[in-house]
């Protein structure tokens, strides 16, 4: 659902949408480049990209339509930076064999949810170097980082379908309330993944646990 | 002999004509379309607007599909070709069209086979797979390209 198909934007939007997916890409890749740990990062990268994939396929019925889940927030925290790529290929996969989005328009959905992981990892980052390893703490800040990444998903598209005018004031709406289940949801994944992940395999996380 | 044989004419002429009644005739009409819209995966569409447009581009009649996703139109009269439309309303982004022509004598129900959803699943494991391994081949091959120009670095030394 949060995911825009084909000949609904203007083009001045997927152009700008193109355009700042394809920046942050190559920010994404110079970026882990210069830190050199690329080799270590692919198995992570395609794994939680596949996670992403076949997130989408898991529906929530919610009134009179489903929705499904992003999962945005799990690739911002476990993959940091890298996170932006690993959704626009999630998102290329989708468009091409689930008919989720349309083509032209993966560069404002990669955006759509590619910023929000970035954010969430930045919470997530910030968080970490506040609180120790007490597990409690490390849920709450996954499943803020996880809830904050899927609402600012949902109103970046809804701000996306606002730049169509008054017409899709409604739509827009409706997307922001239908996802509130989602949220939820997706607050508890990620704050139980990054516990679970503190606890057995904390370099995942990036996280210097202090024994 | 003579009364027998004028009997079994009326007869027989009797029995031709009670069989040239019962001639069975059927004439036909179509009088409705249906369509039926469903997102990758088999989940119907509900409550999604339908528009239908005639072979002029003139929208002919539009409505909400059901809870199965369907949606049924009378054909106009004439009119062989219809461009059908349905975007999902509560989907934002959901939107599919396709060309339903009544001239063509096979099935006209255009059902192209879709891959199964898990065969799409694998595919797309299949290709991160793929993705990754490429990439590991590329950072290898940096990796190599390093060492030995550190060897050879050690070597002028």
């Amino acid at each position: 659902m949060v995911h825009i198909s084909d000949g609904i934007l203007s083009l001045p939007v997927l152009a700008v949408g193109w355009m700042v997916t394809l920046l942050l890409i190559a920010a994404a890749l110079w970026w882990s480049k210069r830190k050199g740990n690329m080799v270590e990062e692919i198995p992570k990268l395609s794994v939680v990209t596949a996670a992403f994939f076949v997130a989408s396929l898991i529906h929530i019925p919610v009134g009179p339509t489903s929705v499904h889940l992003i999962l945005n927030g799990l690739v911002g925290v476990t993959l940091g930076m890298l996170s932006y790529p690993a959704i626009f290929i999630g998102l290329v996969l989708q468009a091409f064999l689930f008919g989720h989005g349309g083509v032209t328009v993966i560069g404002v959905n990669t955006l759509d949810m590619g910023i929000p992981a970035l954010i969430a990892y930045g919470i997530f980052k910030l968080g970490k170097l506040n609180i120790k390893s007490l597990a409690p703490k490390l849920w709450l800040l996954g499943a803020i980082a996880g809830g904050v990444a899927v609402t600012l998903a949902v109103l970046f598209t809804a701000a996306m379908l606002l730049t169509l005018g008054e017409e899709y004031a409604w739509v827009a709406k409706a997307l922001v309330v239908y996802h509130i289940p989602v949220i939820a949801i997706e607050s508890f994944i990620v704050g139980s993944v990054v516990a679970f992940l503190a606890r057995v395999k904390p370099e995942l996380l990036n996280l210097e646990v202090e024994k | 002999m003579k009364r027998i044989f004028i009997f079994s004419i009326i007869l027989v002429l009797c029995l031709s004509t009670s069989v040239e009644a019962h001639r069975l005739h059927i004439i036909y009409k179509i009088s409705e379309i249906e369509i039926q819209a469903y997102y990758a995966g088999g989940t119907p569409c509900r409550d999604a607007n339908v528009k239908v447009y005639d072979s002029n581009g003139n929208l002919y009649i539009e409505g909400v599909t059901d809870d199965e996703g369907k949606f049924r139109f009378p054909p106009k009269t004439g009119v062989k070709e219809y461009k059908v439309v349905v975007e999902a309303v509560h989907m934002p982004g959901h939107k599919a069209e396709t060309m339903i022509n009544l001239t063509q004598e096979t099935t006209t129900i255009n059902t192209e086979i879709e891959m199964p959803l898990y065969s799409k699943v694998i595919a797309g494991f299949g290709y991160l797979s793929g993705l990754a391994g490429i990439a590991m081949i590329y950072a290898g091959w940096k990796m190599k390209e390093k060492n030995i120009k550190e060897k050879n670095k050690n070597r002028t030394k």
